[in-house]
């Protein structure tokens, strides 16, 4: 923690900044907001002393919106990365621990669904499934892991020749034991790393399909708010305090978590040191 | 030479493969989700508004006959061209999209080629000063760009250049009743916005690789060779480190390819520019979902084929599998 506390530059400084700032509306989300994000009231307010972003086309006030919003993204961010990073890390795993015919197979598809243009078949996926925060996350999941799976892997196949490895190996201990209790542990630092991108990733992706009318239309996100602004006039009214909130929420939060990620992943290069459990 | 023939064989088996692989998706998505897959098939608004068309159709398309069969007559038909029937637009598929995905492309080529050159000129820049504050300025500005929704950075565009300044069109691609010279500059006028948005993508995207390739290549024993020996600053630059740093980028132009045509998906809709985008936009507002697969389909097989072509690019200039001599 020293040597991360000592590395810690200014941009990633600033990324935990954001971050927490984010948490912290989220976590409190009704303290901090001054109305029911769901309650109408009268439309197309512009900003003003009692709703101070405005409110938008049924009267319901948008920086409350913004405020509770911040779970829904936030959530559907974590999710789906945690779902993306947990398959990306099991297929990097196996791949570069077992090696041979497994690797060819594991990497040869990680290569395919790289090359799979992600978006549209996502678009596929949601408009056949119910819309619902939960198959966002499976669906941004499921196609997220390929860049996971690649950077475990290389991290795997660095780390199994190595002599703690062998010694476990020569103890008699099992693969999945070794893969498990002696390689994961020293993967976990890539894997943050990826994690931390992967839910910036994941928010923009949400906020995309949100856009596309693909969202859950019960819980109101970021991208769900942009979407209705968009589909429902705000854009081409120039209401543009119905637009502009979501919108700088939704790349500030994932601004913050680019700069950690970033930061970690450079840590990470510099840093080549095994800590052998 | 057999090295490369070897490394071309591999890749097209791969290709092959992913291109299987995504026909056969298209095939199983509908049956495997829950709920008629009639619906899934026909899109719903013919499902909904008249069942008894609906009976024939079933008949018609052979969805009463066992999937094994129903499979073969899928791959048959795509063979043939043939992506089925939009009954919102009351058009077979592939006549919508070969007319829409024209407009994709006329935004698509330059934002791809100015993304590229942007991006790779100003990452060199920041990977050659790395660490100053030139570096650190152009790389926080990329970052946040990077950070930024597409079509939310679309919609800012309009909001300022458009809307308040009054300086570009607010949306479509042209205004119409014109002819020959003045039309393609009336065209050019509406793409301004929309090309410089994905332009900005696709910099922030080949930036980040370009700088990480420029900082990494100069560490390189040979860098410090050719300055030990004495060149000056511009040829290690341009002679030795540029040159090494740019035959990656082949490969990521090609896989960037992807990413921006998900993006310009996305841009269009904010601008109504009548491509891709727009068309796939009403086709999940419909639930149109021949429509839907045919333009997946042929969004995928563009991005196979463009990082196919990167492939035997890559093979004809690199000397390590052109020459057959292995590194």
């Amino acid at each position: 923690m020293n040597e991360f506390a000592r590395n810690l530059s200014w941009p990633v400084l600033f990324g935990l900044l954001l971050l927490s700032l984010f948490m912290i509306l989220a976590a409190l989300a009704p303290l901090i907001a001054p109305y029911d994000p769901w309650e109408p009231g009268r439309p197309f307010l512009p900003p003003s002393g009692t709703h101070p972003f405005g409110t938008n086309d049924i009267g319901q006030d948008i920086f409350s919106e913004l405020v509770f919003g911040a779970r829904i993204s936030l959530f559907v961010g974590f999710f789906a990365s945690f779902v993306s990073v947990a398959i990306g890390t099991l297929i990097g795993l196996f791949s570069g621990y077992l090696r041979g015919a497994a690797d060819e197979v594991l990497m040869g598809a990680t290569d395919i669904v790289l090359i799979i243009p992600a978006l549209p078949l996502m678009i596929i996926l949601a408009a056949h499934t119910s819309p619902s925060i939960w198959n966002i996350v499976i669906v941004i999941g499921a196609l997220w892991w390929t860049s996971t799976a690649r950077v475990v892997r290389s991290r795997v196949l660095q780390l199994r020749e190595m002599p703690f490895v062998e010694a476990a190996r020569g103890l008699g201990a099992g693969d999945c034991y070794i893969v498990f209790k002696h390689i994961l542990p020293n993967t976990l630092q890539v894997i943050m790393a990826k994690f931390i991108l992967a839910v910036a990733g994941a928010m923009l992706t949400e906020a995309s399909l949100s856009f596309l009318g693909l969202g859950d239309s019960m819980q109101k996100s970021w991208g769900m708010m942009l979407s209705y602004a968009f589909s429902r006039g705000g854009f081409i009214n120039g209401y543009w305090w119905w637009y502009l909130p979501p919108g700088i929420c939704i790349s500030l939060a994932v601004l913050g978590f680019v700069l950690i990620g970033f930061g970690l992943e450079e840590l990470n290069q510099d840093e080549t040191a095994v800590n052998p459990l | 030479m057999t090295d490369r023939t070897g490394y071309l064989a591999c890749q097209s088996l791969r290709y092959a493969i992913s291109l299987f692989i995504i026909v056969t998706l298209v095939f199983l998505i509908p049956r495997m989700m829950p709920g008629d897959p009639f619906i899934s098939l026909l899109g719903e608004e013919v499902y909904y508004r008249s069942p008894e068309l609906v009976e024939g159709l079933k008949a018609q398309y052979g969805l009463d006959r066992p999937i094994a069969e129903q499979y073969l007559s899928y791959l048959n038909n795509l063979a043939k061209g043939n992506l089925g029937y939009s009954f919102h637009y009351s058009q077979p598929v592939w006549e919508v999209i070969a007319y829409k995905m024209k407009w994709t492309f006329v935004l698509l080529i330059p934002s791809v080629i100015l993304g590229a050159i942007f991006g790779i000129v100003m990452g060199a820049a920041a990977g050659w000063w790395r660490g100053s504050g030139r570096d650190t300025g152009i790389t926080s500005l990329f970052l946040f760009i990077y950070s930024l929704p597409h079509y939310w950075l679309a919609m800012l565009s309009v909001l300022i250049f458009a809307f308040c300044l009054e300086l570009f069109p607010l949306s479509g691609i042209t205004g119409g009743g014109l002819a020959g010279l003045a039309k393609l500059r009336d065209v050019l006028w509406h793409m301004a916005l929309p090309v410089s948005v994905l332009t900005l993508f696709g910099a922030a995207y080949n930036f980040f690789i370009m700088r990480s390739s420029v900082v990494q290549i100069s560490g390189e024993g040979f860098v410090l060779t050719a300055r030990a020996k004495g060149l000056r600053e511009r040829d290690v630059l341009f002679k030795h480190v540029l040159r090494n740093a740019m035959l990656p980028l082949v490969t990521v132009i090609a896989l960037d390819f992807g990413f921006m045509v998900s993006g310009a998906l996305l841009v269009e809709i904010v601008f109504s520019w009548g491509g891709m985008g727009t068309l796939i936009y009403d086709a999940v507002f419909a639930r149109d979902y021949p429509l839907l697969h045919g333009s997946f389909l042929v969004i995928a097989a563009c991005v196979l084929a463009a990082n196919f072509l990167a492939d035997l690019l890559y093979a004809v200039l690199d000397p390590r599998i052109r020459g057959g001599v292995q590194a």
